[in-house]
């Protein structure tokens, strides 16, 4: 195990001095207590002298025995506590959307985003697809995507992107925009709803109309490394015909072609899970995301949507630095 | 003044010996206990906060840097001992280049000298079995350290028992288009990589001769011959006209400028994944950031974009223990049992 604190004072002094103070035979001296059996011949030997007493591995069989006890143990109490928690989280989150209701009312939201310092210019949300979509799972997700979308127009973020894996919402596009603009409509009023665009890749644009408004951008598991793919067989198909050189194919290059074609980098991203799970989310896009999550979520709740908000807005960016 | 009090005698206390052996026995047991379960294969930490951490508790940057590698090598010691296979860590970023020049060059110093002294250290770490391998971009590794980094290598290639992945000056954007480029290049040199496993020469041989048994039952005049236009399999994808009789124009295609490039509808996922850095390494399990920080910052984008389970952990890196290790690692086991019974049920 780790250093005993004897030891460790002796290393740091060591490291403190620029490794003039032990020469390397003693600092293998050092080492040596911590480090397992040397490997394979040397072992049993070793092993034989050790425990000469219990031939049979009856010691051995006793500690396998208490290990499979204690693990037995300990993920009971684990368990056990994380079902606790996870009801308690539950019912406190239940309780605090109940006070802390939006009741569908833009200037309610705008009103909480108002104190914040800065807001996502593209958020992006992790939905899922219940039951492998059987049942009424598809009329459910689309009344998610139409919500959270009330949200952000409301609290005027201007992109929002949804992952969903399967891609199934890419299908069913013209009923997504109608439905999406209906909510809008409920909220915001027939005359100052927002336009909505909606994007996907390789599917045309349906937009409402001219007006800036809402971009909605759907995203499916085909646009993550699927995209990538395909993006190298474009670029692979030009330099054997010689269109482009090997060399001038640089991360910008890439970085460009796979922000126009798929998504932009987004900067906040939202999941409903109650741990985050990427489930395939394009990997070139989410570099520098804020990625939240709350612990035993269950659902979409705009409790995490506003406490995403305001996470956001209180992380600081270094790049690096 | 008795919370200064208080707190010299807790530090004495944990310091003193038993108490340190039995945190060591406690300890060893604990991990026997959880290598009853699952183990993760493949592990990859972001060690962040070791500046913050300096900030925190008033000491120099660089003294951050030296307890973050006092960290690193508990953890590893923690992960090879309850049985993972692969440890990536991000030691250094491209975009870290941009930090104060004193702390760049002390970082590399750091890095330095303890890959000097693994080197003369090489027989202490075949007890563990562990190779190093150093991912990233090599041609912005510091001249002096250059030699240390491929001694390291080099002396402990032949370990197999488990893996230690420095990603050292490296993104994982970085990382991505050289494997592009690389797949790019392996569909754009003229040699063939491999024999698509069906032919379509051969097909077309073998249903050209059923044609021709055919007609041969039927008239018994024809004689067919099969091996005549057996041409070779390395056009991949359009047969050569010779090998195909006049009378079967069904089957008859143009002749085509035999293609001397693979055809770049054969990539795939995992072609690019095979010129990653990590392309022999199992699958990443599990994520760990520290200091609370939810971004992955260019880190592992490709490798965690499915099944990874991401952790991100509210301690700096120099204070990471077993005990932050522990709840993350019963965790997921955790999962991994309930996903487990998921699966069966829908079965």
């Amino acid at each position: 195990m780790s250093f005993i604190s004897k030891d460790t004072q002796i290393y740091r002094e060591d490291e403190k001095s620029g490794h003039k103070k032990l020469r390397p035979e003693q600092r293998e001296e050092l080492l040596k207590n911590y480090l397992p059996a040397p490997p394979s011949r040397q072992r049993s030997s070793s092993r034989a002298r050790k425990q000469g007493s219990s031939r049979l591995g009856v010691r051995r069989f006793l500690k396998a025995q208490l290990y499979a006890l204690l693990y037995l143990f300990i993920h009971a109490i684990f368990s056990l506590y994380i079902r606790t928690r996870g009801a308690y989280r539950a019912v406190s989150s239940r309780l605090i959307s109940i006070l802390k209701h939006h009741y569908n009312s833009p200037e309610y939201i705008a009103r909480d985003v108002a104190t914040l310092s800065r807001l996502p210019n593209h958020l992006s949300i992790i939905l899922t697809l219940e039951n492998g979509g059987r049942g009424d799972a598809l009329e459910k997700l689309v009344n998610e995507v139409s919500e959270v979308a009330a949200w952000c127009a409301a609290a005027g973020i201007p992109t929002l992107s949804v992952y969903e894996k399967t891609g199934v919402l890419k299908r069913y596009m013209t009923q997504t925009h109608r439905s999406v603009c209906h909510r809008l409509k409920i909220w915001f009023g027939k005359h100052q709803v927002p336009a909505l665009a909606l994007f996907a890749r390789g599917a045309p644009t349906i937009r409402s109309h001219s007006r800036q408004g809402l971009d909605l951008i759907l995203v499916s598991e085909d646009d993550g490394r699927e995209a990538m793919v395909d993006l190298t067989r474009v670029l692979t198909e030009m330099v054997q015909k010689e269109k482009i050189a090997a060399e001038d194919i640089t991360m910008d290059v890439i970085d460009n072609e796979l922000s126009e074609a798929v998504m932009s980098e987004p900067d906040l991203l939202i999941s409903f899970e109650p741990y985050v799970d990427l489930q395939g989310y394009p990997p070139w896009a989410i570099r520098l995301t804020e990625i939240h999550c709350a612990p035993d979520n269950q659902g979409v709740g705009y409790q995490l949507f506003l406490q995403a908000l305001r996470k956001y807005a209180q992380a600081t960016f270094k790049l690096g630095k | 003044m008795s919370d200064l009090y208080l707190s010299h005698i807790r530090n004495w206390f944990w310091k003193s010996p038993p108490a340190e052996w039995f945190m060591r026995g406690a300890k060893e047991v604990l991990i026997g206990t959880l290598k009853q379960g699952p183990i993760p294969k493949h592990v990859a930490f972001e060690m962040d906060g070791n500046r913050r951490f300096a900030k925190n508790h008033k000491i120099e940057t660089i003294e951050g840097h030296h307890l973050g590698f006092e960290a690193l090598a508990r953890v590893l010691e923690i992960c090879y001992k309850s049985g993972v296979k692969v440890v990536t860590v991000y030691a250094f970023s491209i975009e870290n280049f941009n930090r104060p020049r004193g702390e760049v060059k002390g970082l590399m110093a750091l890095a330095k000298v303890k890959l000097e002294q693994l080197v003369q250290h090489g027989e202490l770490l075949d007890r563990y079995g562990a190779c190093i391998r150093v991912l990233g971009e090599r041609d912005l590794i510091p001249d002096d350290v250059l030699p240390f980094v491929d001694r390291a290598v080099e002396m402990t290639k032949h370990n197999k028992d488990a893996v230690l992945n420095i990603c050292f000056p490296y993104t994982s954007r970085a990382e991505m288009t050289s494997a592009i480029k690389a797949t790019i290049d392996e569909f754009t040199s003229p040699s063939q990589p491999a024999k698509p496993p069906f032919s379509q020469t051969r097909i077309t041989q073998k249903i050209r001769s059923n044609y021709s048994k055919r007609t041969e039952s039927l008239d018994s005049i024809r004689e067919a011959s099969p091996d005549a236009g057996a041409k070779s399999d390395v056009d991949d994808s359009m047969s050569s006209t010779t090998a195909l009789d006049p009378e079967s124009p069904t089957l008859e295609s143009t002749t085509t400028k035999p293609r001397r490039f693979p055809n770049p509808e054969n990539i795939t996922a995992d072609t690019i994944n095979s010129h990653t850095y990590t392309a022999e390494c199992p699958p990443l399990d599990i994520f760990i950031r520290t200091s609370n920080v939810t971004r992955l910052s260019d880190f592992m984008l490709w490798q965690c974009h499915e099944n990874t389970h991401i952790f991100f952990l509210k301690c700096f890196w120099p204070e990471f223990d077993l005990w932050h290790f522990v709840p993350v690692l019963l965790e997921w086991q955790w999962r991994q049992k309930k996903l487990l019974e998921k699966e069966l049920s829908r079965k």
